[in-house]
């Protein structure tokens, strides 16, 4: 494919941005519920164990309670055995939700990896024709980054949850029997949990996205422009833009303070009804003990234990509030997280591959024929064919060119000889075998590929060529760095890791470096070109198409090019044009 | 002490940026943790006397409620709006300093030569950078401040409790500061090398997520995308042993200040009824102890995610430490003399432990508005050559003397934002009409015009919306906004189709005159611009000729045509 023809489809794929995410949107939010409501079954149990350890906060209350009871009347009887009651509950609590807590992060751990691998699963999957396949880049982010968030929602949001909703109802059921105006006074201090609720989120929604938004934006341009450093330095830009990201920082920081004055103020209402839902137990109790406020103890006086009993659990009870208000915000990131996890694990358009063959035989590398009968091809969402009722064949041992206008297809060609793509009808024959969905793994082990674009993996000049493949020997990668003119910058960077995307490397040595890779396949029995020698100084490209028919001597070759000079070595070219394609005689 | 080494630099940077807001934001959260523990304190000991003085009616009407009462109220609305200041307050003050830190980290990182990590790994260093940075803000809300509010509440309630008694003053606070800060401590000591482990398969995730997905199509032929698909689960397990290691500090620490609070608020419970029963405080007072202890530890709580974090923090320090000391930026280049606008002698460049020298001997003098060519294979040392004279890469030997410049670069760098701001980057001070007349000049007036929203515009990441051959059109406005006496070109029509590329170098010659102009290629069609020709091989000056000679016609058809 050539570059022009890569970035309209860039273009259009940026174009389809937002039918393709409203679209998503929706199954995703399906997928994304369900898996939710899994995890969330499985974690609830977690969250019930960590509710459990905050509830036995009322026997140690009321034993505390009872004590002071003892205190003020001077004696010290059953003090030692209530000090030691007192510290040995808080320790089983603490154990308690620290087993809880356990419990809850190895569920959403567990989540975590089975969302990662589900998306890396999906998108390998995914044909490299289909052009709605998310960016390499953007599914880096979202895997490894954005998919952390998960953790904190189902460790910790759910509990939180979880302990608000038990808690305060458990303590209102303590208190009530004693003091009904008790009661009351919590009920009322935490005026309908819902509308609290709504308060937080409303909160969330303000301060914690958009604040997360804007930093991100933030971020964006820094990384924006360290990526074009070189450009800002040779424009003589470098103060102009420090000081342009200084202003848009505070900028940022002034709008995010207008909108967290807002939204802390939701929080400090929370915090507001705690304190004074303290206070006013206090104050109630306190006058209670006097004799001015008789009534509310169901026609008793309370006892000192009691009233103490009740002051000790008002924190407990606003205590499970403010926490799910902490981690409100781990919520809206962890849904989004699972949204964007789920975007990636759509299947799109699939590699045909339903093979259980493993490639275990070795091949004789006897060049093989190509045939291609009827070929029926377009692209996903097109209605326009890119082929339709297309012919061509190549014999065993023959070298092809096949040139054209970029935008014909012959990339596109190369990649469904290459059973990357499925065709909608027509017959592609490698060899004596038809091309299905369970003969490609098979048959691609037959064939070898040189990409235009190749992509450097992370690792040294070896790494690349061998592709983690154990069974090549080290001989036969000398031998590819042979065949390719390769050992000199492998001999000089043998230990370095490459520089993403080749830095470091010339293009010409990022060719000869996708012609190692080719050339080390020598079971092969057809090679496929892309591009080879595109973008390359003559001298380089006279080398590059040298050391290729080398390597593809006695084998078939078919090489899709824009390069007349290669062009005329092979034995045959074949022009792709808009009307062969469509099956009519060029 | 090697903390204090690492943090250095980005505490000095915190205080140079903030310093009151940050020391007003821990002070008023030391003020919000106080009135919760005398909200609770005070509300004990109420209780406790009123139920006192109510056992007799005499009591109970000499008895002062309001005062108490009152303070309980105090107390609660001062803790809200304590609560209130405190959060606005150092959140205000990190998002300050995080302005300034963003500021400081791109100055650093625009010195030439400042980061080859950048070049070599761009996407990979960012992605770091922007973890480190995140990490650095949890530095001050989740480490420093509540640090501070505990070092204050472990004083306070000391001495609260020495009134009562000296060693029961002396011995809690012993105890929360033993506790309050060992805890964190030995957590953040175990979590050092998880958390590094957790950085770096963090950072192999990523790495191999865009092995498989860029890297698809060549796994498949070569059958290896199980194996490749079997690697990044491998960096997600490992990931999560890392991960399951630093929640289980953080568990522990939950724990460990569980127990720790547990124990403290019985022994003072059993201490507290051991001092009123000698009658050295009263009841009341000894309800309250009581309630003080319960309160006491809950800024410790607050430290629990902080102290798992600080190993983080600590690895983000000291990455970054050394990008946030201001350095000195190098020298500009020396103008050579009259009438030159190049003078270069016997300049030599070797990069890092290449075993070959890029350019080797290198000899150039160009009068100022000549145009020379440079020509030469992939690697043959041009784009070496430009960066010496752009300032961007250093001699290491001989000299290089040079009028100010500008680099087209080979690759256009457009960033995310208004065509204007992309613009003014060569240019602040310009007027919109010279941003018009330049891009006229550049052959754009069509297409802003066009454009709804004219040079407001936005462009998209890696300028996103322009076709190749647009983008180069636009930054040959920029260079022409900039206009600097040389003009350094690094393949200025590389990259774009046949039609486009010769209105560009078309367009480029006719701004030339005036200007010496030094262009970097391997094309026939750029080369043909210059009157001299310089062909590099190998680092080595290989032949020079000028226009006129027969040689020069023959490295001419030795180029790629098109």
């Amino acid at each position: 494919m050539s570059a022009a023809h890569s970035s309209s489809i860039l273009l259009r794929r940026e174009d389809l941005v937002d039918v393709d995410v409203s679209q998503s949107n929706k199954s995703a939010n399906h997928v994304g519920k369900a898996a939710v409501k899994k995890a969330g079954v499985e974690s609830r149990a977690a969250a019930m164990v960590q509710a459990l350890a905050s509830l036995l906060w009322l026997p140690q209350a009321a034993l505390l309670a009872k004590g002071a009871g003892i205190i003020i009347t001077g004696s010290m009887a059953g003090i030692d055995w209530i000090a030691a009651a007192v510290i040995a509950i808080g320790v089983l609590r603490a154990l308690i939700d620290a087993f809880g807590a356990r419990l809850a992060f190895r569920k959403a751990r567990e989540t975590l990896s089975e969302k990662r691998s589900e998306a890396i699963l999906a998108l390998s999957r995914r044909s490299p024709l289909d052009i709605e396949k998310p960016a390499s880049g953007l599914a880096a982010s979202v895997i490894a980054e954005q998919a952390e968030a998960l953790l904190p929602y189902l460790a910790r949001f759910r509990p939180a949850r979880m302990k608000a909703t038990v808690t305060p109802l458990a303590i209102l059921i303590c208190v009530f029997p004693i003091s009904w105006v008790a009661g009351l006074v919590l009920l009322i201090s935490a005026p309908l949990i819902p509308i609290f609720m709504a308060l937080i989120g409303w909160r969330a929604k303000a301060a914690s996205e958009r604040h997360l938004a804007e930093m991100g934006d933030l971020n964006a341009f820094l990384l924006d422009r360290l990526r074009g450093l070189a450009t800002i330095r040779s424009l003589g830009a470098v103060d102009f833009t420090a000081r342009r990201l200084r202003a848009n920082a505070d900028e940022l920081g002034k709008r995010t303070m207008a909108v967290l004055r807002i939204a802390f103020l939701s929080s400090a209402v929370l915090e507001l009804f705690a304190a004074l839902g303290v206070a006013m137990v206090a104050v109630y109790v306190g006058f209670h003990f006097l004799g001015q406020l008789e009534f509310g103890a169901w026609g008793h006086r309370l006892t000192l234990g009691e009233g103490l009993f009740i002051l000790l659990l008002a924190p407990a009870f606003f205590e499970p509030l403010r926490e799910l208000s902490a981690v409100w915000h781990d919520r809206a990131a962890g849904e989004a997280a699972i949204e964007a996890l789920d975007r990636l694990s759509t299947t799109g358009v699939a590699i045909p591959d339903k093979s259980a063959e493993t490639r275990g035989a070795r091949w004789s590398g006897a060049p093989l024929s190509l045939k291609v009968e009827k070929l029926t091809f377009s692209h996903a969402g097109s209605d326009i064919p890119l082929f339709a009722g297309f012919n061509f064949e190549v014999r065993a041992g023959e070298h092809i060119a096949l040139l054209g206008p970029s935008g014909t297809g012959k990339s596109t060609l190369l990649a469904l000889v290459a059973g990357l793509a499925p065709y909608r009808t027509g017959i592609i024959r490698v060899g004596d075998r038809v091309l299905d969905e369970k003969s490609s793994h098979a048959l691609r082990g037959r064939m070898s590929w040189m990409g235009q674009k190749p992509h450097i993996f992370a690792g040294t000049i070896a790494d690349n060529i061998c592709l983690h493949r154990t069974e090549l020997a080290k001989d036969a990668v000398n031998a590819a760095l042979m065949a390719s003119s390769l050992q000199n910058v492998a001999n000089a960077k043998s230990h370095n890791y490459l520089g993403e995307g080749g830095a470091g490397l010339s293009g010409g040595e990022i060719r000869r470096l996708a012609l190692a890779r080719m050339a080390i396949s020598r079971d092969a029995g057809i090679i496929l070109a892309d591009e080879p020698t595109a973008h390359l100084d003559r001298a380089t490209a006279d080398e590059i198409a040298d050391r290729l028919l080398d390597v593809a001597a006695g084998k078939t070759l078919i090489v899709a090019t824009h390069d007349p000079v290669l062009a005329q070595r092979m034995d045959r070219i074949i022009i792709i044009g808009r009307k062969n394609c469509l099956g009519e005689p060029a | 002490m090697t903390l204090w080494r690492v943090f250095r630099p980005v505490m000095g940077l915190f205080l140079a940026e903030k310093r009151s807001m940050l020391l007003a934001g821990a002070v008023l959260a030391v003020v919000t943790v106080f009135a919760g523990i005398a909200l609770l304190g005070l509300s004990g000991w109420f209780i406790t006397a009123t139920a006192i003085a109510g056992a007799s009616a005499v009591r109970a009407l000499v008895f002062d409620v309001f005062a108490p009462a009152a303070a309980i109220r105090f107390l609660s609305l001062a803790r809200t709006a304590a609560r209130y200041g405190e959060r606005l307050t150092t959140h205000e003050a990190t998002l300050g300093v995080l302005a300034g830190l963003r500021e400081r980290l791109f100055r650093n990182a625009a010195q030439p030569n400042a980061s080859n990590r950048l070049s070599q790994q761009p996407s990979r260093t960012l992605f770091r950078l922007t973890a480190d940075i995140d990490a650095l803000d949890s530095l001050y809300l989740r480490i420093l401040v509540p640090a501070a509010v505990a070092l204050c509440t472990a004083l306070a309630v000391g001495v609260v409790f020495g009134v009562m008694h000296p060693l029961l003053g002396l011995g809690v606070a012993v105890w929360l500061l033993a506790t309050g800060f060992g805890i964190p401590l030995l957590a953040a000591r175990w979590s050092g090398l998880p958390a590094r482990r957790r950085a770096y398969n963090l950072e192999a995730l990523r790495s191999r997520t865009i092995d498989v997905v860029a890297g698809q199509t060549e796994l498949a032929m070569a059958g290896q995308l199980q194996v490749f698909r079997t690697s990044v689960l491998g960096a997600d397990a490992r990931l999560a042993v890392s991960d399951d290691a630093l929640n289980r500090i953080e568990t522990k620490v939950g724990a460990a200040f569980g127990i720790a609070s547990a124990v403290l608020l019985g022994s003072v419970f059993y201490a507290v009824a051991y001092l009123a029963k000698a009658g050295t405080i009263s009841g009341p007072v000894a309800v309250m102890g009581m309630l003080v202890a319960l309160a006491a530890l809950e800024p410790f709580a607050a430290l629990r995610r902080g102290a798992v974090e600080l190993g983080r923090t600590i690895l983000a320090a000291r990455r970054l430490g050394p990008d946030l000391v201001a350095t000195a930026s190098p020298l500009p280049l020396r103008v050579p003399a009259e009438n030159l606008a190049v003078e270069i002698r016997d300049v030599s460049v070797t990069y890092g432990a290449a075993p070959l020298p890029s350019l080797l001997n290198i000899s150039l003098t160009l009068q100022r508005g000549e145009r020379v060519a440079i020509i030469g294979a992939s690697g043959s040392g041009k784009t070496t050559l430009l960066g010496l004279l752009a300032g961007e890469i250093k001699t290491s030997q001989g000299e290089v003397k040079c009028m100010p410049s500008t680099l087209l670069t080979q690759k256009t760098e457009l960033f995310q934002d208004s065509l204007r701001n992309n613009l003014l980057l060569a240019d602040p001070e310009a007027t919109d009409n010279r941003l018009l007349d330049v891009l006229a000049l550049a052959g754009l007036s069509d297409l802003v015009a066009g454009l709804p929203q004219g040079l407001d515009t936005k462009l998209g990441e890696s300028g996103i919306g322009l076709s190749g051959g647009q983008a180069r059109r636009f930054a040959l406005a920029r260079l022409l906004l900039r206009n600097a006496p040389i003009w350094l070109l690094d393949e200025p029509s590389e990259g774009i189709d046949g039609e486009t590329a010769r209105d560009v170098l078309q367009r480029l010659a006719g701004q030339m005159t005036q200007r010496t102009v030094i262009i970097a290629t391997h094309i026939r069609r750029e080369a043909a611009l210059a009157d001299r020709l310089l062909v590099l091989e190998d680092g080595r000056v290989k032949a020079v000729c000028c226009k006129g000679q027969p040689e020069y016609q023959t490295v001419l058809n030795g180029l790629r045509p098109d």
